[in-house]
């Protein structure tokens, strides 16, 4: 199968599986960026992967925008073939952030999201393995990530 | 951490971050008497929590703390952040100065694989003067570098809307003479590592990483292309000077450790070409446009921008919330995405303790990048 | 009267354990952060270390100098002071760049802390990176401080 191009992929999710999303746009040339709903995640990202051919993950993390009160996780995918940065995102309230874990998808995810999880407090379902990963063992300070995080040099 | 439960026939090792060949980080090694079971990478040694301090700075403020991301290779990582502050902030550039945004970025590029052929060979353990050959080097380079931007290692010259300064005078000369300098030293490397039958066999069929695998567990830079996947930002998606530029992408189709480094040689004789050809062709002009010190955002904008670092893809992704500061940076790091790729190999392949060095070093890990 | 002569014997005693003391430095194999390329290139063939008897050794048992060279995390902190309490007297801390010293760029990160609250420190040498002369002089340094504290009689005057 040819690989896509952004404006086609976009078309095609709108037209073919709009109950999985809740927009999708391109930001620029090789930037498309695709919103999805948090309980349909899991659903989109196999397909994505299985029919797309996102094959190839390259990152994640999370924006905490404390005023609207939700955070947007964002995981950075990309299809060896077509070679532009699709953003795939989703929405979670900020009282409790809690979402699938993409580890059964793109098992690469898995650095990623420990770093989501103890940066923000996002809690994956279905990680097998959620501990710390940049910050100690014993950390004790909060979510440093977070916008209301206060402690600079806090002592755990 | 918290370390998962251990079989009873299973040692585990705990290696680093106090060693000679570990760096910054500590490895959990589960063995079963020669053979690696599984590891563990407890990264995050070196976490300073850049991600944070760039929400506390102002856009020009954080280029300082960025660069201290990968010091060998500060001007791929500053361009990484400069480039996305541009985009998010609308900024154009003159067309000299991004030239010498790839004259740079180039010749870091060769100095950070010095460093991983220098550790390579000194992890592989018989001869240290390769790794002593790669200090000297590096001084050409480092000279270059201080001519330029008045510091060695972490110079902050790239600047939203240019560079910092024009070339000094003779600068052109002085790029082709090292280049000439360079070409002649890494004939002496190939000698020593890739056609000495002792390195080879410590490298050939050490750390198979498949062309799927590499895929599916997202390596990237060196790591991916010895993999034989055709993945290279500069040529994808063209930032600074690089449409203009002539240079190929290096694949090579084994995988193993000494695939990765043959990759990482064939990409200095690359670099040492696109260096050439900036001297030869670089344009006139300006090299910086005027920006106010504390430009201010515009809300809601959001601007990822892509570089191709020594190690591999370098994103930032910068969110802005119309002050002067960044309202989040999201750093996607290369070696934090090989590091998982290493993390994984001992599943893939047959790993035995003593190679373990050599597959770790020839992912060439930098683990302030790692960690951030 | 037997104490007239044992002054300058002591000297000599002294002079000789110091400066045999001086000149072998040896550091353990520890980098905590960023500076580590310049710290290399110091040991390089151009700055060459060696000749100041500085050679980096890979056991911190066997070594006598601990150069904490770059940021320290919170995490890499306890790493320190472990490291610092397995090395036997006499011992040297040497801090090397901007951010053991005071922080550095990171001064208002959560992650960072300074060597001050952890080991006590003989030789700062401040930059960031410091260049590598800036290093070979706080080397020197620290030799100037064996010469002058760690001889027989050290204290005793």
């Amino acid at each position: 199968m040819p690989a896509r191009s952004e404006e086609e992929l976009v078309e095609e999710l709108k037209r073919e599986h709009p109950e999985l999303l809740v927009e999708a746009v391109i930001h620029r040339s090789k930037r498309v960026s695709i919103v999805a709903k948090r309980e349909k995640i899991l659903e989109l990202a196999r397909l994505l992967r299985d029919k797309y051919g996102f094959t190839h993950p390259v990152s994640a993390g999370a924006v905490d925008y404390i005023k609207e009160g939700r955070m947007q996780m964002i995981y950075y995918l990309m299809n060896p073939e077509s070679r532009f940065m699709l953003m795939l995102r989703v929405d979670l309230p900020r009282d409790n952030p809690r979402m699938p874990s993409m580890t059964q998808v793109w098992e690469a995810m898995s650095f990623h999201e420990r770093e989501a999880w103890e940066m923000f407090g996002i809690d994956f379902e279905g990680h097998p393995n959620l501990t710390h990963l940049l910050l100690p063992p014993d950390w004790r300070g909060g979510y440093p990530l977070r916008k209301d995080f206060k402690g600079e040099g806090v002592t755990p | 951490m918290t370390e998962p439960e251990v079989k009873p026939e299973v040692m585990r090792i705990s290696w680093g971050p106090q060693h000679p060949m570990s760096g910054q980080t500590r490895i959990l090694i589960d063995v079963d008497g020669e053979v690696v079971r599984r590891i563990i990478a407890d990264i995050g040694f070196t976490h300073r929590g850049i991600e944070k301090i760039l929400e506390k700075r102002t856009f020009i403020q954080g280029i300082v703390p960025i660069e201290r991301m990968v010091m060998a290779d500060t001007a791929n990582i500053a361009l990484g952040y400069v480039q996305a502050v541009e985009e998010a902030l609308g900024i154009e550039v003159p067309e000299r100065a991004k030239w010498i945004r790839s004259l740079i970025c180039e010749m870091g590029r060769i100095n950070s694989h010095l460093y991983a052929f220098g550790l390579q060979v000194e992890c592989t353990g018989y001869f240290p003067a390769v790794f002593l050959w790669t200090t000297v080097d590096r001084e050409v380079l480092l000279d270059l570098f201080e001519k330029l931007t008045g510091a060695r290692w972490s110079y902050s010259f790239f600047i939203p809307g240019g560079v910092r300064a024009d070339l000094p005078e003779g600068f052109r000369d002085e790029v082709k003479r090292a280049v000439k300098y360079l070409r002649r030293r890494f004939q002496d490397y190939w000698d020593a590592m890739v056609e000495n039958p002792l390195f080879e066999m410590r490298n050939r069929g050490v750390g198979i990483l498949s062309r799927e695998d590499a895929i599916r567990l997202g390596a990237t830079g060196p790591v991916l292309r010895g993999s034989g996947v055709d993945m290279d930002v500069r040529r994808d998606e063209p930032y600074a000077a690089y449409g203009d530029l002539d240079f190929k992408v290096i694949t090579e189709k084994e995988g193993d450790c000494l695939a990765r480094l043959k990759v990482r040689f064939h990409e200095i004789e690359q670099s040492l070409n696109i260096m050439e050809q900036i001297a030869d062709e670089i344009p006139g002009g300006p090299v910086r446009t005027k920006v106010p010190l504390f430009p201010r955002s515009k809300p809601g904008v959001e601007a990822l921008s892509r570089v191709e670092t020594a190690r591999g893809e370098l994103g930032v992704h910068i969110f802005t919330d119309g002050g002067m500061k960044p309202y989040r940076v999201k750093i996607n790091s290369p070696t934090l995405r090989n590091m998982y790729v290493f993390e994984r190999l001992a599943e893939l392949d047959k790993v035995l303790v003593a190679d373990l060095p050599v597959i770790l070093y020839s992912i060439d890990p930098w683990y302030l990048d790692c960690d951030r | 009267m037997a104490e007239r002569f044992a002054a300058p014997i002591y000297g000599v005693i002294d002079y000789l354990l110091t400066w045999a003391r001086k000149f072998s430095i040896w550091p353990v194999h520890f980098v905590t952060g960023c500076c580590s390329p310049e710290f290399m290139q110091v040991s390089g063939s151009r700055f060459d270390m060696e000749r100041l008897g500085v050679l980096p050794f890979a056991s911190v048992r066997q070594c006598d100098c601990l150069m904490v060279v770059g940021v320290i995390s919170r995490k890499m902190g306890e790493r320190v002071k472990y490291l610092y309490e397995q090395m036997g007297e006499p011992k040297f801390v040497v801090s090397v760049g901007a951010c053991p010293t005071g922080r550095g760029p990171f001064y208002d990160s959560y992650a960072t802390v300074a060597i001050d609250d952890l080991v006590p420190v003989d030789v700062y040498i401040p930059g960031c990176p410091p260049r590598p002369e800036a290093i070979i002089h706080g080397l020197m340094l620290l030799q100037e401080k064996i010469r002058r504290e760690c001889g027989f009689r050290a204290g005793k005057e």
